[in-house]
């Protein structure tokens, strides 16, 4: 048995622990058998299982102790927390400024040596970004000093592109037509918002529909465009919101173009002599008539020459960029109910006709007769899955690569799935009779290269985000861990802190 | 704040919700409602034009909502006590009427069922 001496320091043994205990306790030592539990036992400590016992007839159910009510702070202010959800930051103080990063210009839009490198978003030309809904809340803007995008070979082609239609080669005046397809991450958004500051840099006029889904989820207000064709919807607030990211946006190029033609459906409120931008300015202020007015608009804009009776102030119209994110929304029904309570089809709006109705060439008219780039991207993210976009952009992939519509290789909608013809027809584009129109193209965007991925990665590396050695065989793994690339992938392992052990 | 058949709404209610406080109007019917005078579904009663507003009390004056309806559940219920049937008995007894047993859990119908039925 272990004594409870300390043998080394006998000396010092301590007359007893039993003195501390409080007197009450000696008498149960000396009366009860088992004396530890007692001794060790806190004589302040209440029995815990010590309930009186009920009464008779009394209520045994245990009572349940009230909630005390919660403070409770007042709920933010209306629109503050969507306005905190949408918030776009660009800029971070802490990140490390970059020196000698360029800024995109029209001289380096289409340099090739730049391929890899990131090329800064210029400053002023990014309140005519956010104007557009160029960024996104979810995309990494705010980790960097400033916003930049890499130089990719898809964005040297792009910027080519538009560099020869705006220029005075034979390209001028070109109308091109392109859906930009990818896995998710691939950068079709930023593609996007790589081609509208490439035609901000040219002075073209920008018109964007930032998130296709806002016009078909019932969200804005809609009614039937007339009584003569009441199966087509407008959507006036949608419109004007249209009207004012455009006049925001493109308010240099707008003010200083006026009107050239007659438009009867706005009546005595357009001028001789007014501005597009005060032409557009109406529809902002009377959304009753912003579909008129964008119409009005678009005729100016696609103008070639002034009307009878306007010929003193004419000036030649810059090209249009469209773009459109989140294509595949705008396939299917949407939430809006006709007056039978039966769901609208997107295309009866109208607002989703006169933009898909850009994709076809225009027989007798051409759609842009200025030029300009038509560019709808799909999203692999938020995406409704519609059998009919699938085979569209299947038959779209295969005319690209010279299979004849005849021919048994083309790939065709199963009959038993029930593809929407209206969707077929929205995709299927015939080649045209005029010169300039381009036919719909398919870009599928993949992963960047190795080069440009190490030009990715080392921009994280002079940002202060990434500690690493960025060498070849480093960026090979990431390169190979982002799926080959695929940009979102990359940004993820750049913008994950490491430490260096 | 904005008339709908003399119930006056505050701007920032949704109109969906709000036909359906009527007593008698329920999902379906505020739906196809609003369908028919072009409202979507979000919309707040602030946003509502001048005559949607007008439509939609013409239109729910025409339907049998609110007092009218209740009047006639009344009915319906005094109709079944007066030609003595079974279920007009059980409503009077304040007993289940569609056959349940009555041994345990009756606390419903002995709430509810009743001549002068609350509703």
């Amino acid at each position: 048995m272990v004594s409870s001496f300390c043998w080394s320091c006998l000396t010092r043994l301590p007359s007893a622990p039993r003195a501390i205990l409080p007197p009450t306790l000696t008498a149960q030592r000396v009366a009860a058998f088992h004396t530890s539990t007692a001794l060790f036992s806190s004589p302040v400590k209440k029995k815990k299982g010590d309930v009186v016992p009920a009464k008779f007839r009394q209520a045994k159910s245990a009572k349940m102790k009230k909630k005390k009510p919660v403070e409770r702070t007042r709920p933010p202010a209306v629109g503050e927390r969507k306005a905190l959800k949408k918030r776009i930051v660009l800029s971070n103080p802490n990140a490390l400024e970059i020196e000698g990063m360029q800024d995109l210009s029209a001289d380096n839009m289409v340099d090739a040596r730049l391929r890899g490198s990131i090329l800064g978003l210029p400053v002023p030309m990014l309140d005519q970004l956010r104007a557009v809904q160029a960024f996104k809340p979810k995309q990494g803007w705010s980790i960097f000093r400033r916003p930049g995008t890499v130089v990719r070979r898809e964005t040297l082609e792009l910027g080519r592109l538009i560099d020869g239609i705006s220029g005075e080669g034979e390209n001028k005046g070109r109308v091109v037509r392109k859906i930009v397809t990818g896995v998710r991450g691939s950068g079709k958004t930023v593609h996007l918002l790589q081609a509208m500051s490439m035609a901000f840099t040219k002075n073209w006029v920008v018109i964007t529909v930032p998130e296709a889904q806002d016009l078909v989820i019932a969200n804005t207000a809609y009614a039937p465009l007339s009584d003569e064709n009441p199966n087509v919807y407008v959507q006036n607030d949608a419109t004007a919101a249209l009207l004012s990211r455009t006049v925001t946006a493109n308010q240099n190029v707008l003010s200083s173009l006026s009107v050239s033609q007659a438009h009867p459906a706005l009546k005595s409120a357009v001028k001789p002599g007014m501005t597009l931008e005060a032409l557009a300015k109406l529809g902002i202020q009377d959304p009753a008539a912003a579909w008129n007015v964008f119409q009005a608009l678009w005729t100016e804009l696609t103008a070639s020459s002034p009307a009878p009776g306007f010929e003193g102030t004419f000036k030649p119209r810059p090209p249009v960029l469209v773009t459109l994110d989140n294509l595949a929304h705008w396939m299917k029904e949407s939430k809006y109910n006709s007056i039978d309570c039966k769901p609208i089809h997107a295309h009866d709006l109208v607002f989703v006709q006169h933009f898909l109705s850009l994709l076809k060439p225009n027989a007798d008219k051409p759609t842009l007769p200025n030029g300009g780039l038509i560019l709808y991207s799909t999203s692999a993210s938020n995406s409704p899955t519609i059998y009919g976009v699938t085979v569209a952009l299947q038959q779209l992939a295969a005319r690209q690569a010279g299979v004849k519509p005849s021919s048994p290789e083309y790939p065709q909608a199963d009959p038993f799935l029930n593809a929407d013809n209206r969707v077929l027809a929205a995709f299927d584009s015939s080649k045209s009779t005029a010169p300039k129109e381009g036919s719909l193209e398919l870009q599928t965007l993949g992963g960047l290269t190795r080069e440009e991925a190490q030009g990715f990665m080392e921009y994280f590396a002079r940002s202060g985000l990434l500690r690493e050695n960025v060498t070849d065989a480093w960026v090979g793994e990431k390169w190979s861990l982002a799926g080959g690339g695929v940009i979102g992938e990359l940004e993820k392992l750049g913008r994950r802190l490491r430490v260096v052990a | 704040m904005v008339f709908i058949l003399g119930v006056n709404f505050p701007e920032r209610n949704i109109v969906k919700k709000s036909l359906e406080s009527f007593f008698g109007i329920g999902n379906l019917t505020s739906t196809r409602l609003l369908a028919r005078f072009h409202i979507h579904p979000t919309c707040k009663v602030g946003d509502l034009g001048n005559k949607q507003v007008l439509d939609i009390t013409a239109a729910l004056s025409d339907m049998k909502i609110e007092n009218d309806l209740r009047r006639q559940y009344l009915d319906n219920i005094k109709r079944l006590k007066e030609t003595g049937t079974y279920r007009g008995r059980r409503h009077a007894l304040g007993l289940p009427v569609r056959g349940q047993r009555t041994r345990s859990q009756i606390k419903n119908a002995v709430k509810l069922n009743r001549m002068e039925r609350r509703l």
